[in-house]
C-alpha cells in the first residue's frame, strides 16, 4: 500500500500530496479500489466513538437552524438580492465589496439557556456561495460552509473586527465549488463586523456582513 | 389526498433521510433525535470541549440534512456517512485550533487500545459496535494505537510519529499493517 493512499484514506493527506493522489485516482482503478477499501475500514472504526448527551435543547437548536436556513435558501432561488423579515431576526444589505454584496442577520436565541450564534450568509455578487456561523464563548468558533460551483482552489478567511482591525483567520481549500472549515476567532464574536474570503491576490471572492 | 408517513424507532434510516429530503418535518426530528447522542458524543472524543464539540455536531446535521438528497446508499450507510461528516468537521476544527492541541491521552478513545474487552453492553449499544471494537482488538497494542490514533484524532502519520516518540518509518509501518489487518479481520467477521 502507498503511504499517500494511506494517508488519503484516512483523511489527512494535504496540499500538492493529496492533488497528485486525486489525479491519480482519476485514471487506476486498482487504487480507487484500495481507497475505497480503506476508507471503508476507518468508517467503521467511527462506531467505536461513545454516545454522549448534547446540553438541553440542542435538537431544538439544530432543528431551528436547518429550518431557517432551509427557508433562507428557498427565498434566495427566489430572489437574487433579498432582504429578510423574519420575526426577531435583524436583516439587512451592506456594503459592496469587490464584487460582493452581503446578507445578514442575527437569530433569534431558541432558549435562555443556548449559545446564541451569529450566522450570516455568504455573498459573492448577488449569488449566495455559503453559510457562516460564528459562536459565542471564548475563543468564539467561525464555521464556514461554501457550495459554490465556480470557486475553487486556496482561499484565506480574513474577519475584520469593530476596531476596523482586519486579521487572516486561515486558509482553505474549495474542491469541486465545495469546501467547508472551521476555525477560532480571536476574541469573542460580538467584535466581528464581517468576514471576507479572498484569494492570494487579496482579491475578495465573497463576503459576510455582520449587524453591529 | 396526501398520504402521510408515520415514523418511530422501527423506521429505517434511509427512510428517515428519504422523508428529510423531501421537507417532512417529522422526518427532521426523528433523525436529529435518533443521531444527536453519537454525532455529539463523536465530536465530543476528538475536540474534548463540550461548546466546540456542539457546535461540530450542529454543523454536521445541517450539512447532513440539506445534503440527504444526493445521500448515495451505494456508498456506505447513513450512520457511516454521518459519523464520517462528523469526524471530518472536529479534526477541522482540531486542526486549526491555535492553542496547543490537547494531549490525545486526556481524550476518550485511547481507552479503546486497552486490552480490556468490550463493555458487557456493548451488545446492546449496537452490533456495529461489537464488531469494530473485536476487530481493533486483534491488533498489536502499538498499532492500535497508532490506527486510534490516526482515525479517531485525524493525526496525520508524522504526528502519530512525535506523540508516540518514534520513528516517521515505524508509524508508517504500524499504520499500514493495523489497517491490512482490521481489513482482514472486517472481512473474517462480516463488518458491516
Amino acid at each position: 500500500m502507498s503511504d499517500d493512499l494511506i494517508e488519503f484514506a484516512l483523511g489527512t493527506l494535504s496540499g500538492r500530496r493529496r492533488a497528485a493522489v486525486l489525479d491519480h485516482l482519476e485514471t487506476c482503478a486498482h487504487c480507487n479500489a484500495e481507497v475505497e477499501s480503506l476508507a471503508d475500514i476507518t468508517d467503521k472504526l467511527l462506531w467505536l466513538a461513545p454516545e454522549a448527551e448534547p446540553s438541553l435543547g440542542f435538537e431544538t437548536r439544530v432543528i431551528e437552524r436547518y429550518r431557517g436556513g432551509d427557508a433562507r435558501r428557498r427565498t434566495a432561488r427566489r430572489q437574487r438580492v433579498s432582504v429578510y423579515a423574519v420575526a426577531a431576526m435583524v436583516a439587512a444589505v451592506l456594503g459592496i465589496g469587490v464584487g460582493a454584496v452581503v446578507t445578514n442577520h442575527a437569530t433569534t436565541p431558541p432558549s435562555a439557556t443556548t449559545i446564541r450564534p451569529l450566522t450570516g450568509r455568504l455573498m459573492s455578487g448577488t449569488q449566495v456561495v455559503g453559510d457562516v456561523t460564528i459562536s459565542s464563548g471564548s475563543p468564539s468558533w467561525m464555521i464556514m460552509d461554501i457550495d459554490a460551483g465556480k470557486l475553487s482552489g486556496t482561499v484565506w478567511c480574513q474577519v475584520t473586527l469593530a476596531d476596523g482591525h482586519t486579521e487572516t483567520v486561515g486558509k482553505f481549500t474549495i474542491a469541486n465549488g465545495y469546501g467547508s472549515w472551521v476555525a477560532p476567532i480571536n476574541g469573542s464574536a460580538r467584535h466581528v463586523r464581517s468576514a471576507q474570503v479572498v484569494n492570494a491576490n487579496g482579491t475578495v471572492l465573497a463576503q459576510v456582513t455582520f449587524a453591529a | 389526498m396526501r398520504v402521510r408517513t408515520s415514523y418511530d424507532d422501527e423506521t429505517s434510516d434511509e427512510a428517515l433521510l428519504s422523508g428529510v429530503a423531501v421537507g417532512d418535518d417529522r422526518a427532521v426530528l426523528h433523525f436529529v433525535r435518533r443521531y444527536q447522542r453519537r454525532l455529539f458524543g463523536l465530536a465530543l472524543g476528538i475536540v474534548g470541549e463540550p461548546g466546540m464539540a456542539e457546535d461540530v455536531a450542529q454543523e454536521a446535521f445541517i450539512r447532513i440534512l440539506r445534503h440527504a438528497a444526493v445521500y448515495d446508499a451505494r456508498r456506505g450507510s447513513v450512520a457511516t456517512w454521518t459519523l464520517t461528516i462528523t469526524r471530518n468537521l472536529a479534526i477541522d476544527a482540531v486542526r486549526v485550533r491555535r492553542a496547543t492541541p490537547t494531549a490525545p491521552e486526556d481524550r476518550v478513545f485511547l481507552s479503546l487500545v486497552s486490552d480490556e474487552r468490550a463493555p458487557d453492553d456493548a451488545a446492546a449499544m449496537s452490533e456495529s459496535f461489537g464488531q469494530a471494537h473485536a476487530a481493533l482488538a486483534t491488533l498489536p497494542i502499538d498499532q492500535r494505537r497508532a490506527i486510534v490514533l490516526a482515525v479517531m484524532y485525524g493525526r496525520t502519520v508524522a504526528e502519530v510519529a512525535t506523540l508516540e516518540a518514534i520513528p516517521l518509518g515505524t508509524a508508517k509501518s504500524r499504520i499500514r499493517l493495523g489497517l491490512a489487518k482490521l481489513r482482514e479481520a472486517g472481512a473474517t467477521m462480516g463488518i458491516s
